[in-house]
Order: structure tokens, then C-alpha cells, then sequence
């Protein structure tokens, strides 16, 4: 609509304009305003960013948010569009090492000085944090936290199996399974079968095997890592998980199998934290099921991290540069990232909220404990499946295998580690 | 344009060019306009398929560095094989299945109309509809294997979807589902425009249906057939929102096409130096049909003229 562009040209223009005495602090003189594109439009991830709208809007700012519904990469393609027409959105959704590779190809906003006004660095896990500054300086801010490796057991499959005990190791976990597969429950396992599902399964296998066999393999790409018995070993755990699921699954999204999984007609389910955020939408209740960390052989959680998080392209309006300020102190806020938290159901990216009080869920307190004992016994790990550990094109070469393995039983757990390490050679 | 010449002209003075500008004008301007956006596209993909880009197109030269890295690659390797499975069977499938319909239909029944309307129907469905749809119908929880079941036939099985060495061939029952109301159209043409004269002549001197079909009908009809294989298998070669409806390429990787591995290295991966590299090979396949089809064309046109 080019009348509307040229009006808000204009307003920009005269924005500008106003603020050219008071250069300096040009918060006081002009409207902040954020120019925003996120894939989040719908469910609890559009109302909590709206939310953030509605608080950015209190402080005086105009809040101008234009989602790209969809996967994360048809967020990206508009990005990418935008940036090369010159006109970058003041701020965006990017996360994990995409914000290393995307800074490189349009200027960034230097939040250094932002980040240090709100002591935000103490309270940050160091391995995220670590992303959001890949040239030292800070020019992005992680917005929330999901563990991709949650365990959910249905109620209703535990009584099948006349089993209380919460799987620790992975041996319980398959003890487990067994149990509920003789005690009548259909299949024990109840994810779905897209490519980041499977990821999910093969990094929850890994990391609860051997987290630092997961930091040198998939974090780090060491050659030795990739080749070592832990790999195997995670692949073995992934077939039989995939035994144990309903063969039908295909490549369904695990949101097909919630109802079966609630009555009891499937067991467990290896998925993000997010989904209990799904489950409570399709009218669930917290009976029916329970929340705890991955398994881990070790006995101390091991927590695969994902986090959205927001990066800030440089832009050249005064009111846009306010804007950008502004949202980056809401951002960091601990009030903004406990109501963020609460609508989409995953966990503050501050360290030191409380989660004890009315509005937080169990599910989510065990995950921020889950979270605090991981990065003290250094088992806090960036996810793989969900673009984390590496860049999308690596972390595609390596699901390729994964998800094939998972669909084609007469790959050998040996076969796969190897097809897995050329993978990963051959996306290097 | 012989009419032209019969027509009174309003203004005798003006030149031939003139008079003919506006078609000229409609002819060349949208035609220039297009091949321009083709070639320049095409040539600019070709060029990127060189360049080291990755999130966006960058200058720069690696050779063939691209090319071999996407021909190494499993996904371009089950990719190309499918194809070929899926071009021939496709192809084949659709062609023998427009024409029985055809020959069907051209027996002068009742109800013609309403017939080939709904076998020309799905063609006005969009890939993605067509390959949602029978992604239920043949998932064997859902649709066809559960509907038999559960009419008491339990040991029924048609699991092709999730089964990684046939689902390839569910990718083909859709395709054919769609298209070959298409191929029944074009060959329903080639039927009604047979000499009836000879077939009468045929009929005279005493030969049966079968041997007419045979021996008159069928032989005439087979520059149609060229142009239906033809018209199929580029079709054939550039399919992507059926399989990403369907399948998405699964189970696992099994039902890869290339277009598939275009869009994945390009927009999902952020790999555009090599994404290009894959269109260029698609194109380079394109060509492998499209040049003998141009050189037949070409050879046909030149007899017809001596004739």
C-alpha cells in the first residue's frame, strides 16, 4: 500500500527530524518504534508476542509486527529478502548459530552497553549466551527457553503397566516400555515422525548416554567423537524407540497422537517442552500426564537447550534505534519474561526468576530445576534437532541420516555412525 | 493472415508495419518480456551455481565444487533414482490410462459429457489438495487399509505410504489420479479426428472393432502420444508440492525428486551456491527430453514440407 508507506515515510521522516536537536538521547525526543518479523502468529506463541506488543506500547513505543506464518525458514526467505533490498527489519527472530552466520551478512546493533545496565550476562547460561555475541559483542537477546529433551509419561499407560517410578536411566526407560507394552498399552512410545522429531529422539538418545560424547560429536564436529561407541550406542536406544512406536506413525506431527497418548493408548512421549503448552490447548488437564527430565545415565538431568531469541539490524531513524532500546530492556526484564514464559509454556532465560509462585506449571518447574542442576554439573547442551549446536545446513546433512535410520530398520546401528561421520564430512 | 489482404483497408496510405504494430506489439513485447525473464534467470542460477553463496549470493568462483558435492550427496543420489523410477512409470501409467479411457469413452455412450468431465476433474485440483487427500487415504491407520479392515477383512494390507521401497509408487497412483483425465482429453481429440471414411472403408470390407483399433486407429494417434509422453515427463521432472503433500520426501529420505533437493538446499538448508548447482542438473535433464522432442519435431515438419 504505497499511501500508508508514504505516511508512515513521513512520520518517520518528521520523527527524525524532531530528534535531530536532542541527538544524544534520542529516546526523550522521538516515539520509539520497532519494525518486527517473527514466524509466530498463532496459538500461545502469537498471544505472548502480541502481549509483548500491548507492554512495548505502554512505555509510549509503536509496535509494528509483521509475522510470517509457517516454518522458520519462511521467516528467513523474508528476512533474507528484506536484507538484501537494504531494508532490514529493526529486529527479528533468529536463533542459535544462525545468529553468527546472519550478522556477517548485514550490520548489527551493538547491545553491549544495554546488556551491562541490566547485569543480564550473570543470570544467562554460558553456552547461549555465548551465541548471542559471536563477535564478542552481544547483538541478540534469547527471549525463552524450551528443553527439547522432556520426558512426558501418560497417566493412564502408567497404570496399564502398573508402574509410579519416573524412568531415570535409560535402562529404566525401556524397563518401562516394556511393561507397558505387556500391560496392554498399543505403543509405548508416542512421538510423531518429521525430521526434527527424529533428531529429537537420536539427540535425547546421545545426551543421556554420554553428554560430553554430545558436546565433542554434535557441538563440536570432533572427528574421533563422531566415530566413538556412544554414537553407536544412541543408535541402538533410537531403534528401539522406533520399534516401540505405532507403525502408522509416518511422517506425522507428534500433535496427531496426544489423544491417543492421554487414554493411555501410547506411553511415553521424548518432546519439547513446548508440548505441554499443546496439550493444555486441546483441552488436557495436568492429571493426565507427568513431566520429567530426559533420561540420563548418569542420574543428573541433561538438558538440551533451545532459545528463541530476538537479533537487532542495524538501522540508521532515530525512532527506530529508540525502539530498538527499548525492546531489548523488555526483553531482558525478568516481569516481561515471566509473563512470555507463563503464554507459551516454556521457561525464562533468566536464571534467577522464581517459579514457585501461582501461574507457572509444575511441568515448568521442573524444567527450570532441570535447567539449574544441568549448567552446575555442565550438562546444559544446545539442541541439534532444533538448529542449535549447528547451522541449518549441518544440522540438515546429519537428520538426512538420522530420520532414514529411523524409518528403515535394516540400517545397522554400525552403518548409521559411519553414515552419520561422512555426513557431517561432506557438509563441513 | 490471408484475410488480411480481403479486408477493405480505412486508410490505404498507411504501411504494412504500421497497419500490423498492434500485433506485432502483442506478439513480440509480452514474448521478449518472458524469454528475457527466463534466460536472465536461468543464466543468473547458472552463475550462483559457480559462487561459493550460502544465505545470499555472493561473487566469487569454485569450479564445479557445488556440482560435486550435490552429485556426492545420498539425497540427489535417491533423488535421481526415483525420478527415473517415478518419470517411466508415471509416464507409462498416465498414457495407457488416458487412452483406455479415451477408447472407452469414444464408443459413442451415454453420459459422455458427464464422464469426461469428471475424469478431467482432478486436473483442476492443485498438487498440494491431491497429495493431502491421498496422504489419508493411503496412510494405513486412516484410510483404505482401516476402511477394509474394519469391514472384517483384518489381514488386508496396503502400507505402501510408510513402506520406504514402495512409497514412491504412492507418489505415482496420485500423479496419475490427477493427470491422466489430461492425457484422456488429448487422445479423445486424436480418436475423433480419424479419417471416418476409412474407417467405414475398414468396416466394408470386413474388419472387427479389435483390428480396427489395431491396425487404424491406434497408429494414427501417435504423434499424440509423443506429445502426451512429452508434456508428462517435464511434468514428471519438475514435481514438488505432490511429493511435499504426500510424503515430504519420506519415510525418512526414501521419496526424494529433485525439486525437492532444490528447494532444500536453497531455502532450508541456506546452501544457494549448491541449490543452483541441483536446478542447473534438473535443467540439464529437462534438456535430455526436451532437445530430442525439438530435433523430432523439427524432422517431422521438414517431411511434411517436401511432401
Amino acid at each position: 500500500m504505497p499511501i500508508t508507506t508514504t505516511r508512515r515515510r513521513l512520520l518517520a521522516g518528521s520523527a527524525a527530524a524532531l530528534a535531530l536537536p536532542a541527538f544524544a538521547r534520542a529516546q526523550g525526543a522521538v516515539k520509539p518504534r520497532l519494525t518486527a518479523i517473527s514466524q509466530w502468529s498463532a496459538g500461545s506463541d502469537g498471544a505472548a508476542i502480541t502481549a509483548l506488543g500491548k507492554k512495548f506500547e505502554e512505555k509510549g513505543g509503536v509496535w509494528q509486527h509483521s509475522p510470517v506464518p509457517g516454518f522458520t525458514t519462511e521467516m528467513m526467505n523474508k528476512l533474507r529478502a528484506q536484507i538484501m533490498a537494504g531494508d532490514p527489519p529493526a529486529c527479528s527472530q533468529l536463533k542459535g548459530p544462525e545468529i553468527a552466520a546472519w550478522s556477517k551478512i548485514a550490520p548489527t546493533v551493538d547491545l553491549d552497553a544495554v546488556v551491562a545496565a541490566a547485569g543480564y550476562e550473570k543470570v544467562v547460561a554460558p553456552d547461549l549466551a555465548k551465541l548471542h555475541k559471536p563477535a564478542g559483542k552481544w547483538i541478540a537477546l534469547p527471549l525463552q527457553i524450551y528443553s527439547t529433551n522432556m520426558l512426558f509419561l501418560s497417566k493412564r499407560a502408567m497404570d496399564k503397566a502398573k508402574a509410579d517410578k519416573i524412568p531415570v536411566t535409560w535402562a529404566d526407560f525401556n524397563d518401562l516400555a516394556e511393561k507397558m507394552k505387556a500391560g496392554g498399552v498399543a505403543s509405548p512410545i508416542a512421538n510423531g515422525g518429521t525430521r526434527p522429531d527424529d533428531g529429537q529422539k537420536f539427540e535425547a538418545a546421545l545426551a543421556g548416554i554420554s553428554p560430553a560424547a554430545y558436546r565433542a560429536a554434535i557441538m563440536n564436529l570432533d572427528k574421533k567423537a563422531l566415530e566413538g561407541p556412544e554414537i553407536k550406542a544412541a543408535f541402538a536406544q533410537v531403534r528401539k524407540i522406533a520399534d516401540w512406536m505405532d507403525p502408522n506413525v509416518g511422517a506425522q506431527h507428534f500433535s496427531t497422537n496426544l489423544k491417543r497418548f492421554v487414554d493411555g493408548d501410547m506411553g511415553m512421549m521424548i518432546m519439547g517442552g513446548w508440548a505441554q503448552g499443546v496439550l493444555r490447548n486441546a483441552g488436557f488437564k495436568f492429571e493426565d500426564f507427568t513431566i520429567a527430565p530426559g533420561p540420563s545415565d548418569n542420574g543428573k538431568p541433561v538438558f538440551l537447550l533451545n532459545a528463541d531469541a530476538f537479533i537487532f539490524w542495524q538501522r540508521k531513524e532515530a525512532d527506530l534505534q529508540a525502539g530498538q532500546t527499548l525492546m531489548a530492556q523488555l526483553v531482558m526484564d525478568p516481569a516481561i519474561q515471566t509473563m512470555y514464559s507463563q503464554i507459551t509454556g516454556s521457561i525464562p532465560v533468566r536464571t534467577d526468576v522464581d517459579l514457585s509462585g501461582e501461574g507457572w506449571s509444575e511441568g515448568q518447574r521442573t524444567t527450570s530445576a532441570a535447567l539449574k542442576s544441568a549448567i552446575a554439573s555442565n550438562q546444559a547442551l544446545l539442541s541439534m534437532a532444533h538448529n542449535m549446536a549447528q547451522e541449518n545446513g549441518m544440522t540438515a546433512a546429519m537428520i538426512d541420516v538420522i530420520t532414514e535410520y529411523v524409518k528403515n530398520k535394516t540400517i545397522k546401528p554400525e552403518q548409521a555412525a559411519t553414515r552419520l561421520a561422512d555426513a557431517v564430512e561432506g557438509a563441513r | 493472415m490471408s484475410n488480411v489482404a480481403t479486408m477493405k483497408p480505412v486508410r490505404p496510405a498507411l504501411p504494412e508495419w504500421v497497419r500490423r504494430l498492434p500485433e506485432y506489439l502483442m506478439i513480440w513485447v509480452p514474448l521478449l518480456l518472458s524469454a528475457a525473464h527466463l534466460v536472465s534467470f536461468s543464466l543468473w542460477t547458472i552463475w550462483i551455481s559457480f559462487t561459493p553463496s550460502t544465505l545470499v549470493p555472493v561473487s566469487g568462483w569454485v569450479g564445479l565444487r557445488n556440482y560435486s558435492s550435490v552429485l556426492a550427496s545420498r539425497n540427489w543420489q535417491i533423488a535421481f533414482d526415483n525420478l527415473l523410477l517415478f518419470g517411466s512409470a508415471f509416464v507409462l501409467l498416465s498414457a495407457a490410462t488416458g487412452l483406455a479411457l479415451a477408447i472407452l469413452l469414444d464408443q459413442r455412450i451415454r453420459g459422455e459429457n458427464v464422464l469426461r468431465s469428471i475424469f478431467l476433474y482432478p486436473l483442476a485440483v492443485s498438487f498440494v489438495v491431491t497429495g493431502t487427500v491421498w496422504s489419508w487415504l493411503l496412510n494405513p491407520g486412516l484410510g483404505i487399509q482401516k476402511l477394509v479392515h474394519d469391514l472384517g477383512w483384518t489381514s488386508f494390507k496396503f502400507d505402501w505410504l510408510i513402506d520406504r521401497d514402495m512409497a514412491i509408487w504412492t507418489i505415482v497412483i496420485a500423479a496419475i489420479w490427477q493427470s491422466s483425465g489430461f492425457a484422456m482429453a488429448l487422445f479423445l481429440a486424436g480418436l475423433r479426428s480419424v479419417d471416418t471414411d476409412i474407417i467405414k472403408a475398414a468396416q466394408i470390407d470386413g474388419a472387427g472393432p479389435v483390428r480396427i483399433y489395431r491396425r487404424i486407429i491406434l497408429p494414427s494417434l501417435w504423434p499424440i502420444t509423443i506429445t502426451v509422453v512429452v508434456i508428462q515427463l517435464q511434468f514428471a521432472i519438475s514435481t514438488f508440492d505432490l511429493v511435499r503433500a504426500l510424503t515430504n520426501g519420506g519415510p525418512g529420505i526414501a521419496t526424494q525428486l529433485p525439486a525437492l533437493v532444490v528447494y532444500d538446499l536453497m531455502f532450508q538448508r541456506s546452501l544457494l551456491g549448491r541449490g543452483a548447482a541441483a536446478a542447473v542438473l534438473m535443467l540439464l535433464i529437462l534438456l535430455a527430453v526436451l532437445l530430442p522432442y525439438a530435433a523430432w519435431r523439427y524432422v517431422q515438419r521438414r517431411r511434411a514440407a517436401h511432401a
